[in-house]
């Protein structure tokens, strides 16, 4: 059977046998944590406690009023020992409360809330509260995307189990894993939004976790809800919002516009797992699992840890580096994670993997001269013409990058995987889009 | 942990397999059958052309790198197709010191004055070969029968050729030496017939564009659209539309030239009206023109049109019409 897909995309080296087979760790013991403040897409929140306080497991340590913001949670029992700028995984410098274990273990979750006999409002106030944010890669708060406007009826909810990175694997553990999870979690999402129906979309590398998902689907079945597994082909960027609505509903999300614009919901299988922790344990999100591994990793794992537990603290009582041939440090997979200077970053909500690379992994190359071959614009899975736009950024032509949609890039970074010159095209493009919003922000200045 | 010693990028972090120079190779695998057998027809001459043109090609942009004091990228093997390519298009019998002057001028004039690799808006190997046209033009027009020595006693003419002075298809069936029409289209099918080294043996060419085409190096739209231009054009014009494809230079130009990156459109569209137009051009050349043979100009003039061409983009993913403005009057 064909399976199911988008358009364009490329179909990288996978790289995930060594941590597929690998049962979760949970690491529940860190001498530290370095929890930063602001994890969500969004504007800032302020923490609430401050040096010398003591927190306890589940404690909302930071907050802010406004729609777009999220709480943060002490992930650990102890004692805050700072509050000061330190190194997040988006490789840049943000405000972190660091806190330090107590031993006690004394924990503050909120009271258990049964989805399906509470209200919508309360229902939404309960995933803003538990600090939910999408666990894919944007962290985009995860209450937002339930509360459409009244004009944007949806009509699916799509948990995201495509896991197109290479390398990570720990979509497809909790799958595994904790499918019962992700089905409740899914159930309450439906719930939530009054609708009945839900599809769970994963890559054909996983097709022998539909049996699983299948039980717990049978098992969890709810009046009025219909949950289904579909297989997707195994292709670069399946996992990306947009694409992956396709792929589903043979639909478009319209260019400047959200998933809520075609009736899609989606979100990631760790969001819908920590959605069934907030409910049916009353623990917000304060521990995330993600995948370890590289060819400069000798221990290759699929790990739980509190958030905010730092990479470097893990080194080497439970994952071991080889320092000699590590060459460079991801924060996320290969595809879209941004590289870091040193891996002494915490882990946060929306971290799906650390990546330490060998010397022959990350091989860096000269940019050759563009031969116009065209097969940037093949694996475009946005129609975007990278090898046109790159022309018109090196011209320093922002309005002639915007006609050919500089702004829709989802920065999936297809187009430089592809290039047989090595052209640094998509790292181009987000530069291009930071001009030229720079640029309208002047214009609408001006213009006032 | 080291210190200061970690990459520090932006992502993509990994790359696929292929390069400039591996494309490039793929295109010689492709051109090898045909310029075999472009030797085995014509012998040890025709063996000396390409070696001449591949290596002028290699030599001179080397050497013009190395004058300009540019970073010298003949690694990429771009040099050699132009050069390998320039030489499956002209006679067996061109004296050596015209194919080196015409290799010189493709690489020099019609690539690296323009920027070299990826730059060049018309297509390397066909400026080298018009220009020897029309510096040259008996040397480029003395053909040659396969399987007997290059000598100007053995002179002979194209199909093409005999199809311009008028004469039928039967003449140009005893050229070939066959009899019956399937017989004709079997000798121009495995190529018996004087020609270019290595536009004859549609066979040959077309195994190498299928390799390529398996490959993923040349996109089908702009052959097939330039071949069913040929056909349709020349069947218009009351031409045999399987000869028209398969007794000249069309073939390869098709698969071979029409298909160069750099001098070619990108988008989809704008590959089909490319090959609908290069077609185009070369049937009018063939019936109207001073030329029995229109595919260098065909593809040539069209490169032209490329850039334009390019605007033809495929309309973005979630791509919305702007609303139209009311119209003023209708207020």
């Amino acid at each position: 059977m064909d399976k199911k897909t988008f358009r364009g995309g490329a179909h990288p080296p996978e790289r995930k046998e060594r941590t597929s087979e690998l049962p979760i760790e949970y690491v529940r013991s860190v001498k530290q944590v370095v929890v930063p403040v602001n994890q969500h897409f969004g504007p800032p929140i302020q923490p609430l406690v401050k040096v010398g306080d003591s927190v306890k497991r589940g404690q909302k340590i930071a907050d802010a009023e406004g729609r777009m913001t999220v709480p943060v949670h002490a992930p650990i029992s102890g004692i805050v020992k700072k509050i000061e700028p330190r190194l997040q995984p988006n490789n840049a410098e943000g405000p972190a409360i660091i806190i330090e274990p107590d031993g006690t273990g004394e924990v503050d979750f909120m009271p258990i809330l049964d989805p399906f006999s509470c209200t919508k409002d309360q229902a939404l106030t309960r995933i803003r509260e538990a600090g939910i944010v999408g666990m894919g890669g944007a962290g985009f708060p995860a209450h937002v995307k339930l509360a459409p406007p009244p004009n944007k009826p949806i009509d699916v909810v799509i948990a995201n189990a495509a896991e197109c990175e290479p390398y990570l694997t720990i979509d497809e553990r909790l799958l595994a894993e904790r499918p019962g999870d992700v089905v409740d979690g899914m159930a309450i999402l439906l719930k939530t939004l009054g609708v009945s129906k839900g599809v769970i979309g994963l890559e054909a590398n996983k097709e022998h976790l539909v049996p699983v998902l299948g039980e717990a689907i049978a098992e969890r079945r709810r009046e009025g809800q219909d949950i289904s597994v579909v297989v997707l082909e195994t292709k670069y960027p399946q996992g990306g919002e947009k694409m992956l609505i396709t792929a589903l509903t043979g639909k478009e999300v319209p260019s400047g516009g959200l998933p809520m614009d075609v009736g899609c919901v989606v979100q990631n299988v760790g969001t819908l797992v920590a959605v069934a922790d907030a409910f049916l344990r009353g623990q917000p999100l304060i521990e995330r699992g993600f995948t370890i591994t590289g060819g400069a990793c000798k221990t290759p794992k699929n790990l739980v840890v509190p958030i905010g537990t730092l990479v470097s603290d893990l080194v080497p009582d439970t994952v071991q580096v080889d320092d000699e041939n590590l060459a460079r440090v991801v924060a996320g997979g290969p595809m879209m994670g941004p590289a870091v200077p040193s891996y002494a970053f915490p882990i946060q909500k929306n971290t799906s993997g650390v990546l330490f690379m060998d010397k022959a992994e990350a091989r860096y190359f000269q940019e050759q001269p563009c031969i116009r071959c065209g097969r940037c614009m093949r694996a475009c899975s946005c129609r975007l013409s990278p090898a046109l736009l790159n022309e018109a950024l090196n011209a320093g032509d922002l309005e002639a990058a915007e006609a050919i949609g500089v702004l829709d890039c989802i920065e999936c970074g297809t187009c430089s995987f592809v290039c047989p010159s090595r052209i640094q095209l998509v790292q181009r493009f987000r530069i291009g889009k930071q001009l030229l919003r720079a640029k309208k922000q002047k214009e609408a200045q001006r213009a006032r | 942990m080291p210190a200061n010693s970690l990459l520090l990028s932006s992502s993509p972090h990994i790359y696929s397999g292929v390069t400039t120079r591996r494309l490039m190779l793929s295109v010689i695998i492709a051109l090898l059958p045909a310029s075999v057998f472009g030797v085995v027809l014509y012998g040890l001459p025709a063996l000396g052309v390409i070696l001449t043109s591949v290596a002028a090609s290699v030599l001179s942009e080397a050497g013009f790198r190395a004058l300009l004091k540019r970073d010298i990228r003949i690694g990429d093997l771009s040099a050699v197709v132009t050069g390998l390519l320039l030489a499956l298009i002209i006679p067996p019998s061109t004296p050596l010191w015209m194919v080196a002057l015409g290799a010189v001028f493709a690489i020099v004039v019609a690539k690296e004055f323009f920027g070299g690799l990826g730059a060049n808006p018309f297509n390397p190997a066909l400026v080298g070969r018009a220009i020897m046209i029309m510096s040259f033009p008996a040397a480029l027009t003395t053909w040659h029968s396969p399987f007997a020595p290059i000598a100007d006693a053995y002179t002979t003419a194209t199909p093409l050729n005999l199809l311009k002075m008028g004469q039928s298809l039967s003449d140009v069936a005893a050229s070939v030496g066959a009899s019956t029409p399937p017989e004709l289209y079997w000798n121009l099918l495995i190529g018996t017939r004087a020609g270019s080294i290595g536009e004859s043996s549609v066979i040959l060419l077309l195994a190498g564009a299928a390799f390529l085409l398996i490959m993923g190096v040349i996109a089908w739209v702009t052959p097939v659209f330039m071949l069913g231009s040929i056909a349709l054009f020349s069947w218009i014009l009351g031409v045999n539309p399987l000869v028209a494809v398969i007794s000249g230079g069309a073939v390869l130009g098709a698969f071979f030239m029409a298909t160069d990156y750099a001098s070619t459109p990108m988008t989809p569209k704008g590959k089909a009206i490319f090959g609908i137009g290069a077609g185009l051009v070369t049937v009018l050349i063939r019936q109207f023109g001073g030329f029995p043979e229109g595919v260098t100009y065909g593809i040539l003039i069209m490169n032209a049109f490329s850039p334009f061409l390019n605007k033809l983009r495929v309309p973005k993913y979630g791509f919305v019409k702007p609303a139209k403005p009311a119209k003023e009057g209708s207020r």
